[in-house]
């Protein structure tokens, strides 16, 4: 009975207390894809994401009613830190759609402006300068910004029923929200300010500056690390790790308890199994402590993997290939140096495309029956379809004039025109495209889904392809897998190798590049386009890594320029722009910003360089 | 045809020097730039400033040689010769402006090869003459290196007989200046609309492949002189034409809405 009339109690104050107008939220969700456009064209950094913000607890005075029912204590609040912008994740503070949904827009506007401000001004300084900016620079957002104004003032506790020092403060604000700029003096108050919606809060913490130091340890290949992002951007802050040495004593008295906010030192660096209430855990705590130890979970693993036992492993073809490598510290050609092995997927049972992709598929063999090459006429023929006019009256004309014609084809004959281009894909496979994308699929997954779809597409326009990926353990085992060679034609059994690429092994680039050139280069056709499709750095087990690595793939690539070839990289590594432009040159790549576009970026990307 | 008047052109640094240089030299004018900045505009300006006849060639797929040089055809039982406009301003000692020149077929680069060097000839291999170029000649093409294609892109050899002159978007002053001075509208409305450009191009791909040219800031600035609401002017002419994309249409449109509440 006490249980059911205090849940009954708490249902009522809280609908008393609670401000707000669910029936008009707007969910930054349905606003995502806008939000990131506007704040981008708004002049915000592109390189900032937009993600929903945590409720933090502000403080300030209450309404008595929320003040009883314990509600209101935290609130969701903009703010923008380093690498994000975090806006609430539902607005429906406001009583129409179209306010709340003004409200989201007016907060990105405000946090586009934020570049251009002075960063040492204090922050309610900060706030009336960015209202500023965005307001002059665009200047339709006036009349909607006044109209949140006045809403959002109506919802605030009014000055004359505030304490003297509270109530001064006030009017200050509701001034620098009606006219942005207007107030410099801000008298001091016991208490924060009630929360402002219309503003941005300033990034809560030192974690974001801190974060941002680079990782030590080598460049992990394609963030090689589960990429599942907390979508909630929670309040941490950097803590520095007490160095104590594997102590299990606790420092503090005993009757304090464990609690989730504070944290031991144990000896136990770092913990694999995920922890199943953490979240929920996190969304009660209002800090975060997070520490740097050094080794991040799945950390970088360097160790010598095992080959699989030679029944197990995949069909060497042919005894292998001995190719050079550059050693860019000698600056010479290492003969011999590297051997590569074709392979191919020993127990690749055929298959049909899986049933995720037929949709996909239907829809570029569509698109790409465009790309087909066409029928055309072809001109001054000796034989066909109809008169070439121009060629007869050239012919009449040379008669008549010189007594003698030149022209030998007087006719036009329907034909056949040739996309004269071979392609080869060449697939990175090495270990680092297991990593995870998002919570749906892994790197080589995305991969597989790519070469499905382009083989799919590419068997409609009739080019000539081949598809083949490659991973390497040191120098003497450079694995290519042959998916598709030229002359095979794409079907079920080539499909089949396709779903059993999987993740092995290190990135030795150069020397796939240079069989894949071997491969491609004795093809008859007028444009021969290599295509490289990767997650990384060239790195191997050994010395190959860094700048030799680097040095390498260059050479190997001019020298598949220097066949005739054009090779075009494809990636999906981030930090590509810091050395791809070195490999490829500087319209020679693509980076895809999104890994789970891969698949449909490739296609576009395939289209887009071979155009006739 | 030497037009009476000089077209309207706001220049942004000493591209107009440069061309004028190299007409005094005699050497040949790659312009390279994305649609819509003003290209054709320059060459149809500098040829009216030097006083010289224009020859403008855009160019296509089908584009042969000959439809450059010319062809002989039949008039009253006999055959007559009929240049072509490169050969045209060849003769006239005007200029030759090929206008995307990426598109024209492989074997018009012959014909301009001997053209954009030393030797200055055009070689008319139907009637066996050997052209000399006078002095006042000048072969100027243009294309947009925009686009990532393998198969459409210049040989080292054609591109490397050519000074070459790239162009970009305009400053926003100056994009200002060229909206008013090609329509007629305010400064305000200049102004904003050139804001706005540069809120699009910021998008440029994040969001869209295509960023709006000058040339459609001039079409909105148009509608808008002409007194159509600025909303619909700038969803006209340059939300709808630069996505197909549903959202992202949305999403631009908001901007304008911000821009011009």
């Amino acid at each position: 009975m006490e249980e059911q009339v205090g849940a009954l109690w708490h249902r009522l104050i809280t609908r008393a207390a609670q401000r707000g107008y669910p029936e008009a939220a707007v969910a930054l969700a349905d606003i995502e894809k806008t939000a990131g456009l506007l704040f981008r064209a708004f002049g915000g950094d592109p390189g900032l994401r937009i993600a929903s913000a945590a409720a933090i607890r502000h403080g300030a005075r209450r309404h008595w009613l929320a003040r009883v029912a314990g509600w209101g204590e935290k609130a969701t609040l903009a703010c923008r830190d380093g690498e994000t912008l975090q806006l609430p994740a539902t607005l429906a503070l406001l009583p129409q759609r179209e306010l709340n949904r003004d409200l989201y827009l007016w907060l990105i506007a405000l946090a586009a402006a934020h570049d251009q401000i002075d960063p040492a001004a204090p922050w309610l300084q900060q706030n009336q300068q960015g209202a500023r900016i965005a307001l002059s620079r665009f200047p339709g957002l006036q009349a909607r910004y006044l109209r949140l104004v006045c809403a959002t003032l109506e919802l605030r506790i009014a000055p004359e029923r505030l304490p003297p020092d509270e109530a001064a403060q006030e009017h200050r604000l509701r001034q620098a929200l009606r006219e942005p700029g207007s107030v410099v003096e801000w008298p001091a108050a016991r208490r924060p300010l009630q929360p402002v919606a219309l503003w941005l809060y300033p990034a809560p913490s030192p974690a974001a500056a801190r974060s941002k130091r680079p990782d030590p340890g080598p460049n992990q290949p394609g963030g090689g690390s589960p990429a599942e992002r907390d979508r909630q951007r929670r309040r941490a802050e950097s803590v520095d790790l007490p160095e104590r040495k594997n102590s299990f004593l606790l420092p503090f008295r005993a009757d304090s308890l464990l609690s989730w906010a504070e944290f031991v030192r144990v000896n136990r660096p770092t913990d694999d199994d995920p922890e199943p209430h953490a979240a929920r855990a996190a969304d009660d705590m209002d800090i975060l402590s997070v520490t740097r130890d050094g080794s991040s979970t799945a950390s970088r693993v360097r160790f010598d993997l095992d080959l699989p036992s030679a029944s197990e492993d995949d069909l060497p073809l042919g005894p292998g290939l001995k190719l050079p490598e550059w050693d860019y510290r000698k600056q010479t050609l290492l003969p011999d140096y590297c051997l590569v092995q074709e392979m191919l997927a020993r127990r690749a049972a055929p298959c049909e495309l899986p049933p995720t992709l037929r949709r996909d598929a239907q829809r570029l063999r569509r698109q790409f029956e465009i790309l087909r090459p066409g029928h055309s006429w072809r001109r001054a023929q000796p034989d066909g379809e109809e008169l070439d006019l121009d060629a007869c009256v050239r012919h009449a004309a040379d008669c008549a004039g010189g007594g003698h014609s030149y022209e030998r084809g007087l006719y036009r004959q329907l034909a056949r025109q040739e996309r004269d281009l071979a392609c080869l894909l060449l697939a990175d496979l090495s270990l680092s495209t297991d990593a995870w994308v998002n919570n749906r699929g892994r790197v080589i997954e995305m991969i597989r889904d790519s070469l499905f779809l382009f083989a799919e597409a590419l068997a409609v326009t009739g080019d000539r392809f081949a598809l083949y990926g490659f991973s390497s353990r040191k120098r003497q085992h450079v694995r290519v897998q042959r998916i598709k060679g030229f002359r095979e034609r794409y079907n079920a059994v080539v499909r089949g190798r396709i779903n059993a690429i999987k993740p092995g092994y290190y990135t030795r680039m150069g020397a796939a590049v240079r069989y894949a050139a071997g491969v491609l280069q004795p093809q008859s056709a007028a444009r021969r386009l290599l295509l490289l499709l990767t997650d990384g750095k060239p790195n191997d087990l050994d010395h190959y890594e860094g700048r030799y690595g680097i040095e390498d793939t260059r050479m190997a690539l001019l020298e598949a320029r220097r066949l005739g070839l054009h090779p075009f990289c494809v990636t999906i590594d981030q930090e590509a722009d810091d050395y791809l432009p070195y490999l490829f040159g500087k319209d020679g790549f693509v980076l895809i910003r999104h890994p789970e576009d891969l698949p449909r970026q490739l296609l576009l990307l395939y289209t887009r360089l071979t155009r006739g | 045809m030497i037009p009476l008047e000089i077209p309207y052109y706001e220049p942004s640094g000493g591209e107009c020097a440069i061309f004028e240089a190299a007409w005094r030299n005699r050497l040949p004018l790659l312009i390279k730039g994305p649609t819509g900045c003003g290209k054709t505009r320059f060459v149809a300006h500098m040829a009216a400033r030097l006083g010289l006849s224009l020859h403008t060639v855009a160019c296509h797929d089908d584009l042969s040689a000959a439809d450059l040089v010319g062809r002989h055809l039949l008039h009253d039982g006999a055959t007559v010769w009929c240049d072509g406009p490169l050969t045209r301003a060849v003769r006239e000692g005007g200029v030759c402006y090929l206008d995307e020149v990426v598109e024209a077929r492989k074997d018009t680069t012959v014909v301009l090869h001997p053209l954009a060097d030393d030797r200055r000839v055009l070689p008319i291999e139907r009637t066996g003459e050997l052209l000399p170029a006078p002095p006042s000649f000048m072969l100027v093409v243009s294309y947009n290196p925009g686009y990532q294609n393998l198969l459409k892109s210049l040989k080292p050899s054609t591109r490397q007989r050519f000074l070459a002159l790239r162009f970009g978007f305009p400053t926003p002053a100056r994009e200002q200046a060229i909206v008013m001075g090609e329509t007629g509208c305010d400064a305000a409305t200049a102004s904003q609309l050139v804001k706005l450009a540069g809120a699009f191009r910021a998008l440029k791909e994040h969001d869209l492949d295509e960023v709006p040219s000058t040339r459609l800031l001039v079409y909105a600035a148009q509608l808008i002189h002409g007194g159509m609401d600025r909303i619909t002017a700038c969803r006209v002419a340059l939300v709808e034409a630069l996505t197909d994309d549903e959202p992202t249409a949305a999403a631009l449109l908001e901007v304008v809405n911000a821009s011009f509440g």
